[in-house]
């Protein structure tokens, strides 16, 4: 019964549980180890193994990976409850981002941003360049813009100073049961921004308020493990301009008839 | 006593420089067959290896020679437009300046030397090697010198005579780099759009469809940011906004994110301030604060400033300029350099506007103490200082525009040789549930330089009653308010300057002239928006101009890096290089060559999928 793979695999299962809070179902990290038989013939480490399984992981469906037998790492069901004023969400919840987007900035600046990289240009002060001769300077510009808390308004800015979001951000987030919740970056965390953080990518939550049916993030409780959904992100990338584009136009019609 | 030729740029240069240097007594020559251009005759001692000579002071009328194409290609039909990247070309005196030529072959004949007065910049140099050319020819072995002037301030040019230096080919050669891919490129251009696009529309029958480098992307930043005003959508955004009373004063305090897009996400923040009851102040930082005076002004400054608060377009403004410093009031008006020379003595300058009804008591009180060294820019074009007033003159002497852009420059001046302004300000933030506010106070102790220079505002706010680091308090209102984004304005001149200027498309000398480019050929036309002392003028592209640009957009569209005319990077590129040229790292047949590959590509494209433009002026125009 206790072969050495299923050894192993408990091994690991228990590794990623306390390493990174993800408690991953018997069936996929026994999987995985069988179909690593080529590295447990080499002999490969169990750290480097692990290490592996953390990244297969990272860019699985939570859905299929991890365990929904303790309702400690799951979402409370009723979660979107607005009727609750404030409640606390104890965790270590893992969830996985299903769509992010920054409410720091209008959809139509969002939407003009995209458009000048189809293009290939971006936008440095007054300067219009080539994108391709930016390069580091992206980086700089966005912590720089990030610290200026929104900036002075519409009429003010004409043009994000780099292809990156300012925030606050809004992100649907999703527990191993399917669950969903909203989630409001109600202090900066680092990595949360519409280029850095991928649809699928994987968050742990602990210790976190709930207001409104919100779960409301900050750094100290928010871990950001990463990785993404490769064939979610794709859809949604390609997805965004349009979808953006239709939000305009509803909020168009809405503005007309009300 | 040996003969010397001098020739200045201008008439008025060439007079101004004669008087000076005669002391007032000299004999005027016509020149047979052009009414404006003299000979000024005099003795002057110009020292050195020179001593006293027998000097004739004469000027041309800016350029002399035109570049143009051999006899067989000028004529429109007379070649595929494409063939004028290589057709050969030839430089001539222009047909109206073959007087001032032969005026200058003959004077060299009998002299020494010639002397270079042109302005001190590229076009200048070019100027200069084309009057070299012309006194070689009647007098091959004439010594060739330049005079390095900025102004026509008495002892500046005698300074200038007796300080001669070479004539600076570099910076010829670029300009002969530029001329020929001005042509070549705009001709071959202009003439493909023209002869495919005006039988379209017979809204272009007596039109012609010009295409300059530099044109062309002025035009692209009008039309791109009417199609911004154009295409905006208005979305609400919500906001908080905490109220104190206190000491009877009501203190507004601004959140900290200004405004979100999410009404919900906003309305759980204030339950958030709301269910913490107290706010608590985390800064009160008070300190002393000043606005700085401006910086010395460039021409770029000049136009833009000028725009904006003297209500006049920057070609009018750089024409009014230009005949105050031909008069001899202020110094050149074309130069890149925001900081002063050690050399230049300004209080001097300061001094000369006492006699001033407005702002001579303002010199005289610098001058008895208020006077600061300005503070310096980070550019410098190595040839002008920046632009100041050379004496005083009375505003009875001087037009209604002359006496404001000359007001203008003395005020700046003035403002540049003062004490900053100095203020006291008061920031507040504090903490309400996990949301920050913050409340701002400003009290201006001096106004200094603001007393002169009547352009920049800077105002004392509401005073902020008392408050401690720690402290906290019950807010006596936090609400929600809401708003509506506003599409941007249509582009004005003073952004079409600065946008230009960002992208290096044309030089400070030039951007005026591509400016009333556009709108002679219709491509932009000017709109007053607003009325009295708010009204803005702003650019709106016509229809053609639209047309233009978005059919080149899609000429272009889906081609690697971008490459579309209507945007600034080619002409970037191109202004690079002539920069290089001017630095001695690139030759002028290399630039010029390369420059040609490069447009010849594009030409080709744009041959090919003509449709795409043809299709846009159909779209926008009748047919």
């Amino acid at each position: 019964m206790t072969s050495p793979q299923s050894q192993m695999a408990a091994q690991m299962a228990a590794q990623l549980q306390s390493t990174r809070s993800l408690p991953v179902s018997p069936a996929w990290v026994n999987s995985f180890v069988s179909s690593s038989t080529t590295a447990l013939q080499r002999n490969v480490p169990i750290s480097a193994l692990t290490q592996t399984a953390l990244f297969r992981l990272l860019a699985s469906d939570l859905r299929d990976s991890l365990q929904t037998n303790n309702p400690a790492t799951l979402l409370p069901v009723d979660i979107f409850d607005p009727t609750v004023q404030e409640r606390r969400l104890q965790g270590p919840v893992p969830v996985q981002v299903l769509d992010i987007e920054d409410i720091g900035t209008s959809l139509w600046s969002q939407l003009e941003a995209i458009e000048r990289v189809e293009r290939g240009e971006a936008v440095r002060g007054r300067e219009i360049v080539r994108a391709v001769n930016v390069g580091d300077d992206e980086e700089e510009g966005a912590a720089g813009g990030g610290g200026g808390g929104g900036g002075g308004g519409e009429r003010s800015r004409i043009g994000p100073a780099a292809n990156d979001s300012h925030g606050p951000h809004r992100l649907i987030v999703q527990d191993a049961a399917g669950t969903r919740a909203v989630a409001l970056e109600l202090k900066s965390v680092q990595g949360i921004s519409t280029a850095k953080l991928s649809i699928g990518a994987k968050l742990v939550i602990r210790n976190a308020t709930v207001a409104r049916g919100m779960i409301l993030l900050s750094p100290d409780c928010v871990t950001l493990l990463g990785g993404k959904i490769e064939n979610m992100d794709q859809k949604w990338k390609e997805g965004r301009k349009a979808r953006l584009l239709a939000r305009i136009t509803e909020l168009q019609g809405e503005g007309q008839s009300g | 006593m040996s003969r010397i030729l001098c020739v200045a740029e201008k008439p008025a240069i060439a007079k101004a420089v004669a008087q000076h240097l005669s002391g007032g007594s000299f004999q005027t020559a016509n020149v047979t067959g052009n009414r404006y251009v003299k000979n000024y005759q005099f003795d002057f001692n110009f020292g050195g290896p020179w001593g006293h000579c027998h000097v004739t002071m004469t000027s041309v009328l800016g350029h002399l020679t035109e570049l143009e194409f051999a006899r067989e290609y000028k004529s429109w039909l007379s070649c595929p437009p494409g063939a004028l990247f290589e057709a050969p070309v030839h430089e001539a005196v222009s047909s109206d300046k073959t007087a001032i030529a032969r005026n200058i072959q003959q004077q060299a004949r009998q002299s020494k030397a010639l002397f270079i007065w042109t302005d001190c910049d590229r076009e200048g140099e070019h100027i200069g090697t084309e009057i070299r050319k012309q006194a070689q020819e009647g007098n091959a072995r004439i010594l060739v010198k330049r005079a390095r002037f900025s102004n026509t301030e008495r002892a500046h040019v005698l300074n200038a005579a007796r300080s001669l230096i070479e004539l600076d080919d570099l910076q010829a050669n670029a300009v002969a780099a530029r001329i020929e891919l001005d042509l070549r490129i705009g001709a071959a251009f202009t003439r493909l759009l023209t002869l495919q696009l005006k039988p379209l529309s017979s809204a272009l029958e007596d039109t012609i469809v010009s295409y300059g480098s530099c044109q062309f992307p002025t035009l692209g930043f009008v039309v791109d940011r009417y199609l911004r005003v154009k295409n905006f959508k208005p979305e609400t955004f919500w906001g908080i906004k905490v109220l104190l009373l206190r000491e009877g004063i009501k203190v507004n305090f601004l959140w900290k994110r200004v405004h979100l897009f999410d009404r919900a996400a906003v309305t759980v923040m204030l339950e958030r301030c709301l269910l913490a009851k107290t706010a608590k102040v985390t800064k009160v930082n008070q300190k002393p604060t000043s606005k700085w005076r401006p910086l010395p002004l460039t021409t770029v400054d000049l136009q833009m400033m000028g725009s904006r608060f003297l209500r006049m377009d920057s070609q009018t403004i750089m024409k009014v300029a230009e005949a105050l410093y031909t008069k001899g009031f202020i110094s050149y008006p074309r130069t890149e350099t925001d900081q002063f020379d050690k050399a230049i003595d300004l209080k001097k300058l300061v001094e000369k506007q006492f006699p001033d009804q407005n702002w001579g008591q303002y010199a005289r009180d610098l001058l008895d103490g208020g006077f600061r060294t300005p503070r310096a820019g980070r550019h410098n074009d190595q040839a002008h200082p920046p632009i100041h007033p050379v004496c005083w003159v009375s505003p009875a002497a001087l037009s209604a525009d002359e006496k404001k852009v000359y007001e203008f420059v003395v005020r700046r001046f003035l403002a540049c040789c003062s004490e900053d302004a100095k203020g006291q300000s008061t920031e507040i933030e504090i903490e309400y549930g996990d949301e920050v506010f913050h409340a701002k106070g400003l009290l201006v102790l001096e106004r200094n330089y603001l007393d002169v220079y009547v352009y920049d505002k800077w105002e004392s706010s509401q005073q902020l009653p008392k408050f401690q680091l720690g402290e906290s308090f019950v807010p006596t209102e936090a609400k929600i308010f809401d708003g509506e984004t506003t599409a941007p304005n249509y582009l004005t001149e003073p952004e079409l300057i600065a946008l230009m200027d960002a992208n290096g498309i044309g030089t400070d000398a030039t951007m005026a002239e591509h400016i009333a480019k556009i709108k002679d050929r219709h491509y932009v036309a000017v709109n007053t928006r607003g009325g009295g002392r708010t009204a803005v003028k702003e650019l709106i592209p016509t229809q053609l101009g639209i047309a233009l640009v978005e059919g080149y957009d899609n000429v272009f569209a889906g081609m690697p890096n971008n490459p579309s005319l209507s945007k600034p990077f080619l002409r970037k590129e191109m202004e690079t290089r002539m920069r290089e040229i001017c630095a001695g790292s690139r030759v002028r047949q290399e630039v010029v060559q390369e420059s040609l590959d490069m447009y010849r590509e594009y030409f080709v494209h744009t041959n090919r999928r003509i449709n795409a433009l043809k299709d846009a002026i159909r779209k926008y125009l009748p047919n």
